[in-house]
């Protein structure tokens, strides 16, 4: 997972010019164009849906438009009881992480921005440099490490090990770094303590940064496969991403798998509603229409 | 003071599960670790065997073709899209969206509906077969099968690299592109002295982040290659995977990390210098 306000763009120096007059040469070719490579880029998801409200069995796309549609499928797949164990755990993965990573970078943010103590540097340093090394690289310690200590199997083993984020702490310190020390002063001056002015005024203002940040941890975890794929090996810990790679072979008809990647894909759906919308506001932060 | 108890709980989570296995790997890689736990440190005997392993090396080649037919195709289809939307007028938030969705699912879901896209009595196929041609093996041919898996993930995560372009074309002043239309540039003159360079940090970003990520793909070869056929798409990683939870070779498996670690770390540092000359 790459946070986009890391990046770094030229768009930070860009002051308010003013639109230049677009030629309109060309607009609807170009239009036309956009909407067919958009339209092409979404059709995946489309005749996975044909396919999933297709009665199983029956010919359906690219052979023929299916005769009826049913929510048969979607309903076998949700009364399937280890559909909904992985959904369920999917959720677990996803929300819990959220929460803590979004307190613990939010706080090591802070800390990083506003705070001195000794050592800060080197350990922000220390942080940063964790961002070359792939996790893949480390996924063999880790899981040793996870199964001498009893994780493999169970909620903390797949969750802890997934929460050192540098890029969330990185996010979050750039973000506070750009707020007035004046703000912190006044706190502690007026007597409050250094947990009062994390909770009032930390926190209030970095209401979209965290947003935005809770949305991307949330898809990294819905969408992740590795670490679950070994961290949680028995039928009942498995995520989803996981379990819709068991779903294969001759005992799972196409119609219904196609359901199940339909039900998976769901949560994603409705974070991309709230995703466009801070990506937007992201976008305008750094002074882009 | 207080400071340092607010890094805390991040800063314990790093040491334990980042800084640790990062030491780890490097330790193990020197080691004939076992599922078992019972190890004996065996130098760099892992490191001589990679020179040996044909496995390995055919691997690696395999990594290097799949890196060098996705990255251009991603880079391709990302600045592709950027350029229409930054020049569109019409329904540019509905095209945006539809472009960027793919992005928000995961590597699995994509896998799970391409391999039924590309089967013998899948998607395209029966397409193919509408105008008599096919069918193809796309994920049954050697020579096939790494530009089909790259198409998958260039499908899944292009919509990110096209919004990292999308604001560095929306950050060029729109008076420079004016100012070389008045003096008589053509469109491709235009894009080629004054977009292209200005949108050049972008690009290296992108182009830093997408063959990273290539060399690291690894859930849609899973879910529909399993390395296959014949190997044709065992890559680096996948082979890591097999030799840690297949053969339970962890001390290996670790050198194989490490492997991908000094791959990272050359891709990363030499394309900071060329960033680094390219804006100085």
């Amino acid at each position: 997972m790459t946070i986009t306000a890391s990046r770094p763009t030229a768009t930070e120096k860009r002051k308010t010019a003013a639109p230049a007059p677009r030629r309109t040469f060309g607009k609807w070719p170009l239009t036309l164009l956009l909407g067919l490579v958009s339209l092409l880029t979404v059709s995946p998801f489309l005749v996975m849906l044909v396919v999933a409200l297709s009665p199983a069995g029956s010919p359906t796309v690219p052979a023929q438009w299916p005769s009826e549609l049913t929510f048969d499928n979607l309903v076998r797949t949700l009364s399937a009881s280890g559909f909904l164990g992985w959904t369920m755990n999917s959720l677990i993965y996803a929300l819990v992480s959220v929460v803590i990573i979004l307190i613990t970078a939010s706080m090591a943010g802070y800390a990083f921005a506003k705070k001195r103590f000794p050592g800060r540097d080197a350990l922000l340093w220390a942080f940063l440099a964790t961002m070359m090394v792939p996790f893949q690289a480390t996924l063999i310690p880790t899981f040793v490490l996870v199964s001498d200590l009893g994780g493999i199997d169970t909620y903390w083993g797949l969750i802890v090990p997934t929460l050192a984020s540098s890029q969330a702490v990185f996010l979050m310190r750039q973000f506070i770094k750009d707020l007035p020390d004046e703000l912190f002063d006044a706190a502690r001056v007026d007597g409050a303590s250094e947990w009062l002015v994390y909770w009032r005024i930390v926190v209030p203002l970095t209401k979209p940064i965290l947003a935005t940040l809770g949305v991307f941890v949330f898809l990294w975890h819905w969408n992740d496969f590795l670490w679950p794929l070994v961290a949680a090996q028995g039928d009942a810990m498995r995520t989803l991403t996981v379990g819709l790679t068991t779903l294969r072979g001759e005992e799972v008809p196409l119609a219904v798998l196609m359901a199940s990647a339909t039900i998976s894909v769901l949560p994603c759906l409705l974070v991309f509603a709230l995703l466009q919308r801070y990506l937007v506001n992201s976008i305008a932060m750094t002074g882009l229409k | 003071m207080t400071g340092l108890l607010f890094v805390l709980p991040m800063l314990v989570l790093f040491v334990i599960f980042r800084f640790v296995p990062t030491l780890g790997a490097a330790g193990m890689s020197l080691t004939d670790y076992k599922v078992s736990g019972e190890w004996s440190f065996v130098g760099v005997d892992n490191y001589a065997r990679l020179l040996d392993d044909p496995l390995f090396l055919a691997s690696l080649r395999t990594t290097l073709l799949y890196v060098a037919v996705y990255v251009p195709l991603t880079m391709l289809v990302s600045l592709g899209t950027a350029l229409m939307l930054n020049a569109a007028i019409y329904a540019k938030g509905l095209f945006r969206g539809m472009l960027f969705l793919p992005y928000v699912t995961s590597f699995v879901l994509a896998g799970v509906i391409w391999r039924w896209i590309y089967e013998f009595d899948g998607l395209l196929n029966g397409l193919l077969a509408k105008v008599d041609l096919g069918p193809v093996g796309f994920l049954e041919q050697s020579s096939l099968v790494l530009p089909a898996l790259a198409v998958v993930s260039v499908w899944k995560g292009f919509g990110y690299s096209m919004l990292i372009l999308l604001a560095g074309l929306k950050s060029i002043p729109g008076s420079y592109l004016e100012a070389a239309r008045v003096d008589g540039a053509n469109a491709w003159q235009r894009f080629r002295r004054i977009t292209l360079p200005l949108l050049r940090p972008a690009l290296f970003f992108v182009l830093i982040i997408e063959t990273i990520g290539a060399f690291q793909t690894f859930d849609t070869i899973y879910v529909m290659t399993g390395g296959g056929p014949a190997r044709a798409s065992y890559t680096l990683i996948y082979g890591l995977y097999e030799q840690g939870f297949k053969f339970f070779d962890f001390g290996y498996a670790a050198t194989l990390g490490m492997v991908l670690f000094a791959v990272v770390l050359v891709v990363s540092l030499i394309q900071r210098r060329l960033l680094d000359r390219g804006t100085s």
